[in-house]
């Protein structure tokens, strides 16, 4: 902090172009123009100096050495094999399908739907139902039957009868 | 005569895996500074350069050649870099100490060996300099970095991170005054 003191500060508007110039990234006129009043503002120019200081601080260098290059190659290559293998799998894969084998596919589970629905009501139906069901289901058209003919019966009677009382009446 | 990236690029879209190699070689290092710039770290500098590799080849054949290789590949790059910083910073590690240093190869370059109290001194800055990036905006730390530390233009960290070049001066003002008043005591 006690630098900081010591260092007049900048033209607050000039700052932004103080940092370009800093870095040589400021063009013509603007550049010209900043150059000038540097020569009279100690302020600006105490500012550039520390950025000069200050910024080649930030910067970590590392230098790896010649097998590092090396085997960074190389472990990539391995990467990059193995990420041409899965997609080559993928292609494969996806070969199958192809965009106008989907409606085909689709078609055809379409027809196999419909097939079985039809054809195959039977299939799905269990065959082993207890014994005592299986009889019943049998029995019950005949029960049915024998209620009719009962019916029937009692309508004969009905007829005997009444052409009993007639027969009574006449006499 | 050595054909351009473009060229290498539309070979490797037609599948020469020779054509995608030399555009890794002539990437790599470049690739790999950028990571470690972010990350600060060899093997993380390594995995995220490796990965922004893979991501460019397996996504190559939607690469239209609207932009550059090399900007729209460094695109990649600093998009990981930045899930990276985003994922180091849910599950914080102590990745700027001092040992940093000590895990580094030595450089080509011959060094003055350093004393003791220099040693110290340059394991404080670069703890407060990993620091003070660290506390920087995503956005400020990325125009940083790529200018301060790979020296792009203004228009070309413009394209990188998809914005003005009004906004990449304004981050990068924003963070050399983060910065400077973060380290002001080394300056």
């Amino acid at each position: 902090m006690a630098n900081r003191d010591r260092t007049p500060n900048p033209c607050k508007e000039l700052e932004e172009d103080l940092v370009l110039l800093h870095y040589s990234d400021l063009a013509g006129a603007e550049r010209h123009a900043l150059q000038d009043h540097l020569v009279s503002c100690a302020g600006c120019t105490g500012y550039l100096k520390e950025l000069a200081t200050l910024l080649p601080l930030t910067v970590k260098a590392d230098e790896p050495s010649q097998t590092f290059w090396h085997d960074y190659s190389r472990e990539l290559r391995h990467k990059i094999d193995a990420v041409s293998e899965k997609q080559s799998w993928r292609q494969r894969l996806s070969g199958f399908f192809h965009p106008w084998s989907i409606p085909a596919l689709a078609g055809a589970a379409v027809v196999m739907l419909a097939l079985t629905l039809t054809f195959g009501k039977g299939i799905w139906q269990s065959n082993d139902l207890p014994k005592d069901d299986a009889a019943m289901i049998e029995a019950l058209p005949v029960a049915e039957n024998l209620e009719f003919f009962k019916a029937m019966d009692v309508l004969d009677d009905l007829d005997l009868l009444e052409s009993m009382g007639n027969q009574g009446d006449a006499a | 005569m050595n054909p351009g990236d473009e060229e290498l690029v539309a070979r490797a879209q037609q599948g020469d895996r020779r054509a995608f190699e030399e555009l890794v070689e002539r990437h790599k290092q470049k690739a790999y500074y950028i990571a470690f710039d972010f990350s600060r770290d060899r093997e993380d500098a390594k995995d995220l350069s490796q990965e922004a590799f893979l991501k460019a080849f397996t996504n190559l054949k939607k690469f239209d050649g609207r932009s550059s290789f090399y900007t729209w590949f460094y695109r990649i790059l600093v998009n990981l870099c930045l899930d990276y910083k985003r994922r180091q910073k849910r599950a914080p590690t102590d990745t700027f100490d001092e040992t940093l240093e000590s895990h580094m190869e030595p450089s080509h370059e011959p060094k003055k060996p350093r004393s003791p109290d220099q040693q110290v001194f340059a394991g404080q800055i670069s703890r407060r300099v990993g620091e003070a990036l660290e506390a920087l905006p995503a956005r400020q730390r990325t125009a940083f970095i790529l200018k301060n530390h790979q020296g792009l233009s203004i228009k070309e960290i413009a394209e990188l991170m998809e914005t003005a070049e009004g906004t990449v001066k304004v981050h990068l003002h924003r963070a050399v005054t983060a910065l400077r008043q973060s380290l002001a005591e080394f300056a």
